[in-house]
């Protein structure tokens, strides 16, 4: 097995012990997209696209809080614990490392994204008393576009984690969210289409995602074991 | 006293431990490192041969982590150069896969098993047939019937050994040990210090031990460096600095302390004595040849001396560590 494979493994092992993570994900997952779920129904008057792209709207923020929200297990953990320490002493190179770690989190933290996209899409045919017809663009969003940037917020924050010390990363861990949040409101403003779901803003949001996530992996490349070691607590 | 322990120390341990590669375990040469301008390690130089068990002394602050944390690749030398197995483990990832270590935290996670923790790293070193060797290790040290529980609800003791069992699953050459018996009760040291022992025996490996505990170190270690103020105050195998050693040290008081320098002048003629150093009325004298003492007497008495004790001096390593981190201590 590739190490590679037995990190992410371990990653997923722990965040699914992890029950206060786990009840935080499920809560966020269950109660944001029922309260966003009756502003969607009442602005989109019945517009299937209006509605769609309402859908996906919610659904990538939510996929990036869930990075963060398993980052906190995976990076910031091991960094107080100070059993990073230890790992950085093993033959895997500290981008093996990472990526490793990366992937450990975005898989939990896609599920339970799906579970909330279910969730959403539940709560808007409910409210909106019209079946949301899940097109291939929407499906596109959710296979696509929304692991890889939850992938890029786990991968960013993860490397920022590693590179800063436990009280910088206290402060920083919101404003990585809400960095995150503008990213997506912004994309999804200048992308053609106006509120509907559209293949330009998939688009646009694929490539953006796909961008971070090359730039996540350039700054994880950059973190020292040295500066890891002296921000341990 | 302390130049030449040094002196003498280097070349013998260096001599008697290189591998058959002829390259040492460790080997840090000149080695300095500050942080914000503060200077933490300062010219530090030592080496530990293959299948040596080396305790590394010092007190809090002396830069003893600091070290380890060099020699391991964690941090860069600010200066100087240090080598583990040959190799420099910063920039060598295979070359980690022969050495293990155990910091004070064990490595471990709490949320999962004993033998999970330690699947885990049997697949992170490439271990063959891991499950065969955990079973075996867990068994070793007691915790075969533990192995399915959480680490979380292992005592600190119990989590130690199993610490202790994941640095050498892999069988490196060469383990660091960063105070292994810290926050343990008197018991579980001596288990830990046991179980140092014989796995160092049984898996033929180097040991690298840094630790406070001077009793346990006197007891396992072959040989010792003692770093104090960021720089490295005496090297040398513990039956030297002991004086239990086949070049022993005979202290002689002299009835008259005026005489202690000259007495020391014509001791350091005589063919049998390697090295002599005066404290007030004692001179400290390291013989070269082990049944010398009654020669050296006959030699100070036959030249006038009048002396008043003479003894075989055996000392502990918490003595000579005092004396070395008080010198230092004591010096602006």
């Amino acid at each position: 097995m590739s190490t590679f494979r037995i990190i992410a493994g371990r990653e997923m092992k722990l965040a699914l012990r992890n029950r206060s993570v786990i009840i935080t994900a499920l809560i966020f997952a269950v109660w944001f997209p029922v309260m966003s779920g009756v502003g969607i129904a009442s602005g989109a008057g019945g517009d299937a696209a209006v509605i769609a792209g309402g859908i996906a709207a919610i659904v990538l923020p939510v996929g990036v809080f869930m990075g963060y929200l398993f980052c906190a297990d995976a990076f910031l953990r091991e960094k107080r614990d100070g059993t990073i320490e230890t790992l950085l002493c093993t033959p895997v190179s500290l981008r093996h490392l990472w990526e490793g770690k990366v992937a450990g989190v975005t898989v939990p933290a896609y599920l339970t994204t799906l579970l909330s996209a279910a969730v959403t899409i539940t709560a808007v045919s409910t409210l909106a008393g019209v079946p949301v017809a899940v097109g291939p663009l929407l499906i596109a969003h959710l296979a696509i576009v929304v692991p890889v940037w939850i992938a890029a917020a786990a991968g960013l924050i993860g490397a920022a984690q590693l590179a800063l010390g436990m009280r910088e990363n206290q402060i920083l861990g919101f404003v990585f969210i809400f960095g995150f949040i503008f990213i997506i409101i912004g994309l999804q403003g200048i992308a053609p289409g106006g509120a509907g779901i559209s293949p330009a803003t998939e688009g646009i949001l694929a490539a953006a995602g796909a961008a971070l996530l090359v730039l996540a992996r350039f700054i994880a490349g950059k973190v020292t074991r040295e500066r890891i070691v002296l921000t341990i607590p | 006293m302390h130049d030449f322990i040094r002196s003498c120390g280097w070349t013998r341990t260096a001599r008697r431990h290189e591998g058959a590669s002829g390259v040492n375990a460790v080997e840090v040469r000149n080695l300095s490192r500050s942080f914000d301008g503060r200077d933490i390690l300062s010219d530090v130089s030592f080496t530990v041969g293959h299948g040596e068990i080396f305790g590394y002394l010092g007190p809090n602050g002396a830069g003893k982590t600091t070290t380890i944390r060099i020699l391991l690749g964690l941090l860069a030398p600010g200066a100087g150069d240090v080598r583990v197995l040959g190799r420099d483990l910063a920039a060598d990832d295979d070359a980690r896969a022969r050495v293990g270590v155990l910091f004070e935290n064990n490595g471990l996670s709490d949320r999962m098993s004993a033998v999970d923790n330690l699947t885990y790293y049997a697949g992170l070193y490439g271990v063959d047939d891991p499950a065969e060797r955990i079973d075996d290790l867990l068994a070793l040290v007691g915790l075969a019937d533990r192995q399915n529980d959480p680490v979380g609800t292992f005592s600190t003791g119990m989590k130690r050994r199993l610490g202790i069992v994941r640095a050498i699953l892999h069988r490196p050459d060469i383990v660091f040990f960063d105070e292994p018996s810290s926050g343990l009760d008197p018991g579980a040291q001596r288990m830990v210090r046991d179980l140092i022992l014989e796995l160092s025996r049984r898996e033929e490996m180097t040991v690298f031990l840094n630790s406070h505990h001077l009793d346990e170190v006197q007891r396992i270690c072959t040989s010792v460096a003692i770093l104090a103020g960021g720089r490295i105050r005496a090297f040398d195998s513990v039956a030297h600095l002991t004086g239990a050693s086949d070049r022993p040290v005979v202290t002689i008081a002299l009835a008259d302390r005026n005489d202690s320098a000259r007495a020391s002048e014509t001791i350091a003629r005589l063919p049998f004595v390697a090295g002599c150093e005066t404290d007030g009325n004692s001179l400290h004298c390291t013989l070269a040849d082990p049944g010398a003492a009654p020669d050296l007497i006959a030699a100070l008495v036959g030249a006038g001396y009048r002396i008043e004790e003479v003894r075989r001096s055996s000392r502990s390593l918490e003595e000579i560590y005092l004396e070395y981190v008080g010198r230092t201590e004591g010096t602006p």
